[in-house]
């Protein structure tokens, strides 16, 4: 069974797109903001993170940065960024840390978002 | 008997010929007075030409030389002479321009500049020496074969504004010439030229102290220079902006220097002058701050009809343009707030419902609840965010109606603390409220605004303030002039920062309320921003909760509709009191 690490503020997108992922048989890990997140993913060591950006204590990208300098040769997780941000300024930062893809949140259904993870997890099968 | 009768008859011819001869010789006379007087009538005239055709030409010009010039040219016409000079005192030597008619000899130019030296000597008191003198001379040559000397000699002195400036001659190797009659036309001519100079020098010097007061006081940095970049005026904004020493001689490279090759100044003014071009920046960032700066030629030509520009310098502007530019980034990122704000719920409300009709799984009562209650909670922040952005929108553009009734206060303060009472509760926080004894029965307040700035007061204080803290409302009737902390004595209360006196001196009779609580405080770099619709806006900051920060900035709207004023005191790790005041008239 595939974990997915969702981190992301909004208590309604979390709700939502857990009971979507478990309905498909994944297993979901929470966190609410970015120190929970790189916190969670050190330990869970999910095989897909969905990352918010806009988050309180620490936002996605700096999550990002820090989960990666962490980890040091060992294979990166898999992430996708769903944030409601749309900057180009964040989209390049998001592409040069190796994300696997950027949606934006308000503009996607729980469908899309489900097919967009599912594209990663399976080109990610080793 | 014949005797008798030749002698009558002589005594008759020569009578008649007396009375003839008297007759043809007056008439003579009157002939000559008619003929003399055409004679001036058309001297008059002619006169008069010369004067209006001068005046054509001087014109705009102040230059004296210029104007001397001028006349010289023209003096021909009607005046003989071998030579015709004048002698004017320049800027660093004597300038001696004479022009020759008629060929004469080296030593009739130089007996005529003796002369003139002399007199214009005499006039100034001043010893002139001929070093001091430069020559200049035009017309027919020099021959030295031709011996005559000066036989005639006519020297009017040149004075402009009351001041002697030189003096003009005309000289001839011919006697008798320029009797003092023939020498009005010159008097005229000269007399007219230095008036003309003279008043327009008097508007030139007003309307350039009118531009120098201009330039002194203007917010923006200006510059002028003159062709050789040597700076002719920097008023003070302009000294700020760079950065310049206090000293008196500024160059050109003390601005390159400061610019710090920010800004081509010297290439700039280059192009501006030689290819009469202006030229205007983008944004330059000098010592924090931002400028556009424009570069002109300056030309003295104010006639447009002539092609012949005259450049004379140019002239550097320095406009401040970071306020303009910080109010466009304060409102990109207000639209994307406010953008971010309504996409959050609406997508969770689209996510909520997409599962709901997705049917695949069993919901259970207590995840339905929850969905509804999400559904409610972001449906209701969505319209308070909307309500919120056309209050702010109608205050802005003066249309915000309150409707000022006579109303008891008490009643709408107590409405309130019992609307927010459950959530005081919750957060474990005592609300409570004082009233002043000597409120007045009714206060001209709009209630329904009132309330919304209730509203947004109490609601924060809530927020902001830690489990077991306290939020104490109260409502005092302030008089003109008495100190506010006295008339809180009165209600044995005190708010947990003390009020202000001097937000209070001016305040006319009015009821005041203020909001205190024992919360976290707020920075004192945040405080002057917090009534502001555009806040700046920090992403990781501590103190981040959803919603716009649109409430103050409309609070206060409210409030100064009503004529009154709000305020706020905080210390962090102490808590905050939020004060407005309502007046009674």
């Amino acid at each position: 069974m595939k974990k997915i690490l969702i981190v992301d503020d909004d208590p309604i997108f979390q709700k939502t797109m857990t009971a979507k992922l478990e309905l498909l048989a994944y297993s979901i890990v929470s966190a609410f903001d970015g120190e929970e997140g790189l916190t969670k993913a050190q330990q869970e060591k999910p095989d897909l993170i969905l990352l918010d950006i806009k988050m309180p204590k620490l936002d996605g990208l700096s999550m990002l940065k820090k989960l990666q300098s962490n980890k040091d040769g060992q294979t990166q997780i898999p992430v996708l960024i769903t944030s409601n941000l749309s900057s180009t300024e964040n989209i390049s930062e998001g592409v040069s840390l190796g994300i696997r893809g950027y949606i934006i949140k308000s503009n996607e259904t729980l469908d899309t978002i489900v097919k967009e993870v599912e594209t990663i997890l399976n080109s990610n099968i080793r | 008997m014949t005797l008798v009768l030749t002698t009558i008859l002589l005594f008759f011819a020569v009578g008649g010929i007396a009375t003839s001869l008297y007759l043809v010789f007056k008439n003579y006379k009157a002939k000559k007075i008619l003929v003399q007087r055409e004679q001036d009538v058309s001297r008059r005239m002619y006169e008069l030409a010369i004067l209006k055709e001068l005046g054509d030409r001087i014109g705009y010009s102040l230059d004296v030389q210029q104007i001397i010039d001028i006349i010289i040219n023209s003096l021909h016409q009607f005046i003989d002479y071998s030579a015709v000079s004048y002698m004017l005192l320049g800027p660093e030597k004597l300038i001696f321009k004479i022009h020759l008619e008629r060929s004469v000899h080296q030593r009739f130019v130089n007996d005529i500049k003796d002369r003139m030296l002399g007199s214009l000597s005499a006039l100034l008191d001043r010893e002139f020496n001929k070093k001091d003198v430069k020559d200049i001379i035009s017309g027919a040559i020099i021959i030295e074969e031709l011996d005559d000397p000066v036989r005639s000699f006519f020297n009017i002195p040149l004075v402009i504004d009351e001041k002697v400036v030189g003096v003009l001659t005309v000289a001839d190797t011919k006697t008798g010439l320029y009797k003092e009659e023939e020498m009005t036309i010159l008097y005229k001519i000269i007399q007219q030229a230095s008036k003309a100079v003279t008043s327009l020098q008097s508007v030139v010097r007003t309307e350039q102290a009118k531009v120098n007061a201009m330039v002194e006081s203007m917010a923006d940095g200006v510059v002028m220079t003159d062709t050789d970049y040597r700076i002719m005026v920097i008023n003070p904004s302009a000294r700020g902006i760079i950065g310049l020493p206090k000293k008196e001689g500024i160059t050109i490279f003390d601005f390159i220097d400061n610019l710090e090759g920010k800004f081509d100044i010297r290439g700039k003014l280059e192009e501006s002058v030689k290819l009469n071009k202006a030229f205007k920046s983008e944004e330059v960032l000098i010592r924090d701050k931002f400028y556009k700066i424009f570069v002109f030629p300056v030309n003295t030509n104010v006639l447009e009809e002539s092609d012949e520009k005259n450049i004379v310098g140019a002239v550097v502007i320095f406009h401040d343009v970071t306020a303009e530019r910080s109010i466009e980034q304060i409102r990109e990122q207000f639209t994307s707030m406010i953008v971010h704000e309504l996409r959050t719920p609406l997508s969770g409300i689209n996510k909520i419902s997409e599962l709901l009709r997705g049917g695949q799984q069993s919901l259970e009562k207590k995840d339905f609840d929850e969905y509804i209650k999400m559904i409610s909670t972001d449906s209701t922040s969505m319209l308070e965010l909307v309500n919120d952005i056309l209050d702010i929108a109608k205050l802005e553009a003066g249309k915000f109606d309150v409707k000022k009734e006579p109303t008891d206060i008490k009643n709408v303060v107590e409405n309130r603390v019992d609307f927010f009472k459950t959530s005081a509760s919750d957060a474990k926080l005592t609300l409570g409220v004082i009233y002043d004894a000597e409120l007045p029965a009714l206060v001209p307040l709009d209630q329904a605004a009132l309330k919304q700035v209730l509203n947004n007061l109490i609601s924060n204080a809530i927020k902001f303030t830690e489990p077991n803290g306290s939020v104490d409302i109260l409502v005092i009737h302030h008089k003109l002039g008495i100190k506010i902390g006295d008339e809180l004595a009165r209600l044995a209360s005190k708010t947990s920062i003390p009020l202000p006196e001097e937000k209070f001196t001016d305040t006319p009779e009015s009821v005041v309320v203020a909001v205190s609580d024992t919360g976290t405080g707020i920075n004192s770099s945040e405080i002057k921003e917090l009534f502001s619709k555009f806040k700046q806006l920090n992403n990781t900051s501590e103190n981040e909760t959803k919603g716009t920060g649109l409430g103050l900035a409309i609070a206060k709207g409210i409030v100064e509709e009503h004529g009154g004023s709000i305020g706020v005191v905080s210390e962090i790790g102490v808590g905050s009191v939020f004060f407005f005041m309502i007046p009674l008239q």
